[in-house]
């Protein structure tokens, strides 16, 4: 047993280990899960669902606006209130609505598509945080999860005696492995 | 018991899903109304006002799905928009923005285009104009103009 006075070090790095595993598990949650989530963000979009509606539409672009929306709200009927309309070129014609859908017009390709972005639960609040985009406190939070990490690991060396212990080859090839991996990436 | 529970998580959900959009949101530092200035003033001669701190007002016809970092805002002149852009994180515009009103303080920045990335921009205009150019005729380099902003508040 390491003893120094009256003080149980290994008995106290356990403990800690313990307790500030415990501690992060919900920091853990919410970063590795936003994590994978972010890391794919080719693939997906690790925010919002995309609900999109394409329609044929077949009016004419010198129509007047009014008629247009008049026309564009009976094809997609179950449409919000609209909030803004803008013309983004002579072909394309964009009708904004209070519940942040939207409907681009293509003249030339004679399409309405009806575009309406539902947010993603827990994968949007977990990248907020993930991405420091919450209030300014959070930068606070994650600091000292990322601190947390750091003793976590680097108490796990002192968490076994004997022949499983992080100083025998048994297992300590496994923190070789773990240290080379980045080491290969940056390197190589 | 239980149901009293129920209903007040529902109200309290109904409020927070509501709440998303119907709120004023802002950002950063407070607009400065007195510095407006029209977007088609300032793409007019924006070598006039770079640097300078502008506000400017409009439509947001279009935001940065993946981070939040840009809004595009409609121009008063037609087919024309001005983006207004911050690095990702300082400021995050909710993508259920498209549609509101906004206002934005802040200062034009230009970006220099290479040849042929003006080319293609120029074609690109054009086309959104309804017009065609030759490309033959375009010898010098551009440079398109973005807003870094230091207050922006988005309107109900």
């Amino acid at each position: 047993m390491i003893k120094v006075g009256s003080i149980d070090w290994f008995k106290l790095n356990s403990t800690l280990h313990r307790d500030i595993g415990y501690l992060c598990i919900g920091f853990t949650i919410v970063f590795a899960i936003s994590g994978i989530a972010l890391n794919h963000v080719g693939d997906w979009d690790p925010n919002y669902i995309v609900e999109r509606t394409e329609k044929v539409f077949l009016a004419k672009s010198d129509l007047p606006d009014k008629q247009l929306n008049v026309e564009l709200l009976m094809l997609f009927p179950n449409s919000e209130p609209i909030k803004a309309t803008y013309w983004e070129s002579v072909t394309q014609y964009k009708l904004f609505f209070k519940n942040g859908g939207a409907i681009t017009v293509n003249f030339a390709k004679e399409t309405a598509v009806y575009e309406y972005f539902q947010e993603r639960v827990i994968f949007k609040q977990f990248n907020t945080l993930h991405l420091n985009e919450a209030k300014k406190g959070w930068i606070v939070f994650s600091d000292i999860y990322a601190g947390l990490l750091l003793f976590l690991a680097l108490s796990a060396l002192f968490m076994v005696k004997g022949k499983y212990s992080a100083w025998r080859l048994k297992r300590g090839w496994l923190i070789i492995v773990g240290g080379s991996i980045p080491l290969i990436y940056i390197f190589w | 018991m239980k149901i009293i529970n129920k209903i007040s998580l529902l109200f309290m959900t109904l409020i927070m899903s509501t709440s998303v959009f119907s709120e004023e949101i802002l950002f950063g530092k407070a607009v400065n109304e007195e510095a407006k200035v029209s977007i088609s003033t300032l793409l007019a001669s924006p070598t006039e006002f770079l640097d300078k701190e502008v506000t400017i007002s409009g439509t947001i016809v279009g935001v940065c799905s993946s981070r939040g970092c840009w809004v595009d805002i409609a121009s008063d002149a037609k087919f024309e928009k001005l983006r207004i852009k911050v690095r990702d994180g300082d400021m995050v515009f909710p993508i259920h923005s498209k549609g509101r009103q906004a206002l934005a303080t802040g200062t034009l920045q230009a970006i220099e285009l290479s040849l042929e990335e003006t080319k293609k921009y120029k074609v690109n205009l054009a086309k959104r104009r309804g017009d065609t150019i030759d490309t033959e005729n375009i010898t010098v380099a551009m440079s398109i103009y973005q807003l870094s902003p230091i207050g922006v508040k988005i309107l109900d």
